[in-house]
């Protein structure tokens, strides 16, 4: 024996689905739901949501078939989309960008508002985490290892290309400024690149 | 580049619905029909939400219809206090028109 369709009522338009249909809208449906966490009114837009499926699986249908397929029911999704949520709709926005790696965001050392030479700023702005966190684990690194970090740091100061400087930008800071100098004489010194051009 | 046209897109979406809902009275459809051509075209999935959080701000009002086919259709329109947004939208828009036009030169 085999079930071959279930009885769905969308929004009160009674539909029939076959079992991977049905799946794939309640997987659907679910993610909605979810997405719309937060929200103080999802059951409006959840009901509104049934009603688009079930307008545009209805559409797609031959004439004649009584049951919905997943070859109605997916081009009926892509054409809803997944829930978005309008901005400021959540307390929980989105992060404006994703953490992680990113093309935009190579890894350079970043002068302005630099403390020592911008290697922290680097770090946070390529993994896009808070530059502060950074200098904490920084400082936390350098008295756990008793001194250990300091070659480190100089290491990634040498090698780590330096983000090109903002032009009519504010005039660095002391040490930064120094820092900047003394790493591009070396690097001039031993015939290595000397700044880090953004990659177009 | 997309990456930072998305969100200016996405910020101006609420603005180009009032306007459509504020045109005449419509029905989602309608607002996806006149968007799909343009740089906003844009989805259900992304419309609802939208809608729904205008209303809450009683922005726009819907009326139930009664449609040829299926249950009845919400009708969205806007409210005297979604009018009132929609000129100062208007006007902020067309101010920050002028700003950057004018400015670098």
């Amino acid at each position: 024996m085999k079930r071959i369709s279930v009885t769905v009522s969308l929004n009160r338009n009674m539909l029939q689905f076959d079992e991977a249909a049905y799946a794939r809208l309640e997987q659907y449906l679910a993610e909605s739901a979810s997405l719309l966490e937060g929200d103080p009114d999802p059951q409006e837009i959840l009901n509104d949501l049934e009603q688009a499926v079930a307008d545009q699986c209805t559409r797609r249908m031959a004439a004649g078939q009584t049951i919905v397929t997943p070859a109605q029911l997916e081009p009926a999704l892509a054409e809803i989309g997944a829930v978005q949520v309008p901005n400021g709709a959540t307390a929980s926005e989105p992060l404006a960008r994703e953490p992680g790696p990113d093309a935009a965001r190579p890894l350079r050392q970043i002068s302005e508002g630099a403390v020592i030479s911008g290697v922290c700023q680097g770090i946070a702005r390529y993994f896009a985490l808070d530059v502060t966190l950074l200098r904490v684990i920084a400082v936390l690194l350098l008295l756990g290892t008793g001194g250990g970090m300091i070659p480190v740091y100089l290491a990634l100061m040498l090698l780590m290309p330096y983000a090109p400087l903002e032009t009519g930008g504010k005039p660095l800071r002391w040490l930064p400024a120094r820092s900047r100098r003394f790493v591009e004489f070396l690097r001039a010194k031993l015939g290595v690149e000397r700044t880090g051009n953004i990659p177009a | 580049m997309e990456h930072k046209l998305a969100p200016i897109r996405k910020g101006l979406l609420e603005f180009l619905v009032l306007k459509i809902v504020g045109a005449r009275r419509v029905y989602v459809p309608d607002i996806l029909r006149r968007l799909a051509d343009t740089e906003f075209a844009t989805q259900e999935g992304t419309l609802y939400p939208l809608l729904s959080k205008l209303r809450r701000e009683e922005l726009v009002m819907y009326e139930w219809k009664e449609s040829d086919a299926g249950p009845p259709r919400k009708y969205y329109r806007l409210t005297e206090a979604g009018k009132a947004q929609l000129a100062a939208l208007d006007q902020y828009w067309n101010r920050i028109n002028g700003t950057i036009a004018a400015i670098g030169h």
